[in-house]
């Protein structure tokens, strides 16, 4: 009877998990063992990876044999620790050579499986004639660009540092914005090719138990065949997957990441995607952006406001613009109306066309800006922008004022702090234009009424979407779409269900500081 | 009680809302044009029938939360079948029902109407109806937290609309308004009574009370938002009064819509073509709870999923829709809904109160025995 979106667990694909866990388990009675030869055993893993040109096989006397992958390994940390100890060495049981190696991830393995996917992670295998053990010593090293700042989500005040592809430097760098010990750190894998690590990173004392419950068990309940970036994962396990709006941040800043965490909200990291997830996330946090915190109150306030504006212009202005002048002309007034239809004198087209063209132009100038190397980028953006725009007039396509409005709109929908909501908003305007055509201002509040109740239906990892204003809760008020200065802010959002309400317990607030 | 709802505390809304929904349900489209039906019986004493009519609404809400409270956790449906016995109290569950399906269709119709007098002269009605038809589907599906959000956002969205007052506040004399009480008592009653149309919606209550969290803050939010649309309606009312003169008031249908007339901005005109276009939020939680009211009866009798009944009362809705065409045909149709309402939503509940007061001193005289 009510929301299905409130669901909290949706349950996917469980039979076929279990499917795959027999057949594992089949492979792995099969061949799991490691055979005693060395010649053998360098056979069973060039079989189990089909003879890699990249596999490297080094005897070591008188006993031994070291397999790895090239690449994957510290070559230097290979040639000084482990290749020269075990020369050293005389006593060639694994037992020993376990103890001896001065690395610090040292294990040893009775499995084939295990030794081969070890391997395929960088772990060089050290095999000992005679022995159905191996020692398997990691010393794996991932290309992975430097820390840059983040591109998608600049921001002129506060921390320039932006996620990599690497998921261990991007934990490295959540650890160092939350020293706790109560940073709880989870590994899964997902994908049955990619075998893709994932880690969920919450704050034991604050995150609800609930959430993540639910969350885990989503990861859990999915199966999929590869995973390359974090989008995909935040859109496999969101509410509802068929909303155009995206239900979970996607950011690639580490202190946007670890802001969420002290509010109680958890976070997904992929390997090899420079976007970390974070969940639950209400509408309106997707119009804020990290700087409001740290610019003075009344400078974030009006941000926001400007922010949450432009939003709107963006959506509605160019739908009002074709409504007005298909539909009600009585609307606008005199003064106004002599230089609108002046410079639409010459348009051959009716309003609704010259704005979809328009709108077509603009969003093809972007696309081709995107893809485009940076440098190249810029010139088509004045080439097109200037060019097109003038030479649109000019030639009688369109009118002056519609140039204006919508570059306005496309400008106003860059200023949304997340680049998915951005998209989802220059790209719901289409449907309002052509709604806008056909009937005017009833169709902009048809689809303005069609916008408030689906955003309304949604909900975040079972939190509602449109928090904190519905349901309302006027405490969290305090920081939406203004900010509030930071004594008057002590609270933690109520979406996220976090264990402690209060981030600490407000003080009386003294406005000035005297000198003792 | 035996027909108490069991409900998960996940669908359940706070107190607080109830101020929303009681408001909102009541503003609707009987705002854009009761100051004619008021003033033809009250004349320029019309504001003291919108007093009166709100008093009456406080009365009815206190009496009906009373009855409401004997029975901890039911709707309206669930007393009917307690009250009455299974086959009378069904009956009567169909009455409400029906009034809640026409109610839906009357606010629905009387939207159109204003659409295609002011708006859109040549767009066809079946498709207005249809497109109206399929947002609300969209919205009661999503059950009653997104219908009550709905509500929510309605009244802060409509909210900049009250300033809108003060544009006509300057052509206005407020020596129309006296000398008062000049006209008859009985008038002035009439009038009050010719509130019904606009003033109803808060009866919804009756199916609403068993998803509020908090129930003894229902009295507080409920007479909260009842104060609300009084004061609405009277700054409309006192405005309208003042604004329009004697012969205007009684030839013109819609006069909210005639005061927007007025207001002008640097890059706006006529603006109540705006308002028009924006009343759909304001009717949408009207309607959307009307339908759900509806549904919710339905399963007291019928075990059936809300997607079905929603589709099915929309079905024929947009049916009859068709059928009455014209402004006589529809001013009919309100006249004979006004006085029906009146009955169902004013008269009604002291009636029920009386039956259940009687009924509890009954059972537990039996259960001493």
């Amino acid at each position: 009877m009510f929301n299905k979106s409130f669901k909290l667990s949706p349950s996917k694909k469980k039979t076929t998990e279990n499917g795959n866990k027999d057949k594992t388990q089949e492979k792995e009675a099969s061949e799991s063992t490691i055979p005693s030869s060395s010649i053998a055993f360098v056979q069973a893993i060039k079989d189990a990876t089909h003879h890699p040109a990249d596999l490297i096989v080094k005897s070591i006397p008188t006993k031994l044999t070291i397999v790895y992958i090239d690449n994957l390994v510290n070559g230097q940390t290979l040639s000084d620790h482990i290749i020269k100890d075990l020369y050293k060495n005389t006593n060639e049981i694994p037992e020993t050579i376990k103890s001896q190696l001065s690395i610090p991830e040292v294990k040893l393995s009775s499995e084939l499986n295990q030794a081969v996917s070890a391997m395929l992670n960088g772990t060089v295998l050290i095999h000992t004639e005679g022995y159905t053990q191996v020692v398997l010593a990691n010393i794996s090293t991932r290309e992975s660009r430097g820390l840059q700042p983040p591109e998608n989500e600049s921001q002129v005040i506060g921390s320039q540092v932006g996620f990599n592809e690497s998921l261990s430097t991007n934990v490295s760098l959540i650890r160092r914005f939350i020293m706790n010990a109560d940073l709880c750190h989870e590994s899964f894998t997902l994908g049955e090719q990619t075998n893709t690590s994932i880690s969920l990173l919450y704050i034991k004392d604050i995150a609800s138990e609930e959430m993540v419950n639910t969350l885990r068990q989503r990861i859990n309940d999915l199966t999929v065949d590869a995973l390359l970036d974090s989008s995909v994962l935040s859109e496999m396990i969101d509410d509802n997957s068929l909303s155009p709006f995206p239900q979970m941040l996607l950011t690639e800043r580490p202190d946007r990441f670890c802001e969420g965490l002290l509010n109680g909200k958890l976070g997904i990291i992929v390997d090899g995607s420079s976007m970390a997830i974070v969940c639950p996330q209400s509408f309106i946090e997707f119009f804020q952006s990290r700087e409001d915190q740290n610019l003075r109150w009344p400078i974030a306030s009006f941000l926001r406001l400007l922010r949450f504006s432009a939003v709107f212009l963006s959506v509605f202005l160019t739908p009002l613009y074709v409504a007005a002048l298909t539909f009600h002309y009585e609307v606008i007034p005199q003064s106004l109306l002599v230089p609108l239809s002046e410079s639409r004198s010459l348009v051959p087209f009716p309003p609704i066309v010259e704005a979809l063209l328009l709108e077509l132009i603009i969003e093809l100038l972007r696309e081709a800006g995107a893809r485009l190397p940076t440098k190249i980028g810029q010139t088509i953006g004045i080439v097109g922008g200037i060019v097109i725009g003038t030479a649109a007039v000019q030639a009688g396509i369109t009118s002056n004022i519609l140039i204006i409005i919508v570059a306005l709109s496309a400008l106003a929908s860059f200023t949304t702090p997340s680049y998915m909501m951005g998209n989802v908003i220059r790209v719901i305007r289409f449907p309002i234009i052509i709604l806008a055509g056909f009937w005017g201002f009833y169709g902009i509040m048809l689809a303005f009424c069609f916008l408030l109740t689906h955003v309304i239906r949604l909900s975040s990892l079972g939190s509602p979407y449109t928090a904190p204003f519905y349901p309302p809760r006027w405490i969290d008020w305090r920081d939406s779409i203004i900010r509030l200065p930071i004594p008057f802010t002590f609270s933690r959002p109520k979406s996220t269900r976090a264990k402690h309400r209060k981030k600490y317990e407000p003080e009386p607030i003294k406005p000035e500081k005297k000198l003792n | 009680m035996k027909n108490a709802i069991q409900l998960n505390p996940k669908d359940m809304i706070n107190a607080v809302l109830l101020f929303f929904v009681i408001h909102t349900t009541q503003v609707g489209v009987g705002i854009q044009g009761f100051q004619r039906i008021v003033y033809q019986d009250a004349k320029h004493d019309a504001w003291i029938s919108v007093l009166l009519a709100g008093l009456a609404t406080h009365i009815i809400a206190f009496i009906m939360i009373k009855t409401l409270e004997m029975y901890s956790s039911d709707d309206l449906y669930g007393i009917h079948q307690d009250v009455f016995g299974k086959w009378i109290g069904n009956f009567l569950n169909c009455i409400y029902l029906i009034y809640c399906i026409a109610a839906f269709f009357t606010i629905l119709k009387n939207y159109i109407e204003v659409i295609q007098t002011w708006v859109f002269q040549n767009v066809n009605t079946w498709l207005l109806t249809a497109t109206l038809l399929l947002l609300i589907i969209y919205a009661v599906t999503g059950g009653l937290r997104v219908i009550v959000g709905l509500s929510f956002f309605s009244f802060i969205f409509s909210l900049w609309l009250f300033p809108m007052l003060i544009y006509p506040l300057e052509f206005t004399g407020n020596s129309s308004l006296f000398p008062i009480l000049e006209s008859n008592m009985a008038g002035i009653l009439k009038g009050a009574q010719s509130m019904t149309f606009t003033i109803i919606g808060f009866e919804l209550l009756n199916v609403v009370y068993p998803f509020v969290k908090e129930k003894k803050k229902v009295k507080k939010h409920v007479h909260l938002g009842l104060l609300m649309t009084t004061i609405t309606y009277l700054c409309f009312m006192l405005v309208s009064l003042t604004y329009f003169s004697e012969g205007q008031l009684n030839k013109t249908i819609w006069a909210t819509l005639s005061l927007f007339n007025i207001i002008k901005f640097p890059f706006i005109e006529r603006f109540e073509y705006l308002a028009i276009c924006f009343w759909m939020l304001l009717i949408l939680p009207n309607l959307c709870l009307y339908l759900w009211a509806a549904y919710r009866g339905v399963i007291r009798m019928v075990n059936i999923s809300l997607n079905k009944v929603v589709w099915i009362i929309a079905f024929l809705t947009f049916l009859s829709s068709q059928v009455i065409q014209t402004r006589t045909e529809i001013n009919k149709f309100n006249d004979y809904f006004a006085h029906v309402a009146f009955y169902i939503v004013f008269v009604y509940p002291i009636f029920l109160y009386a039956m259940a007061v009687l009924k509890k001193k009954f059972s537990s005289k039996k259960e001493h025995v």
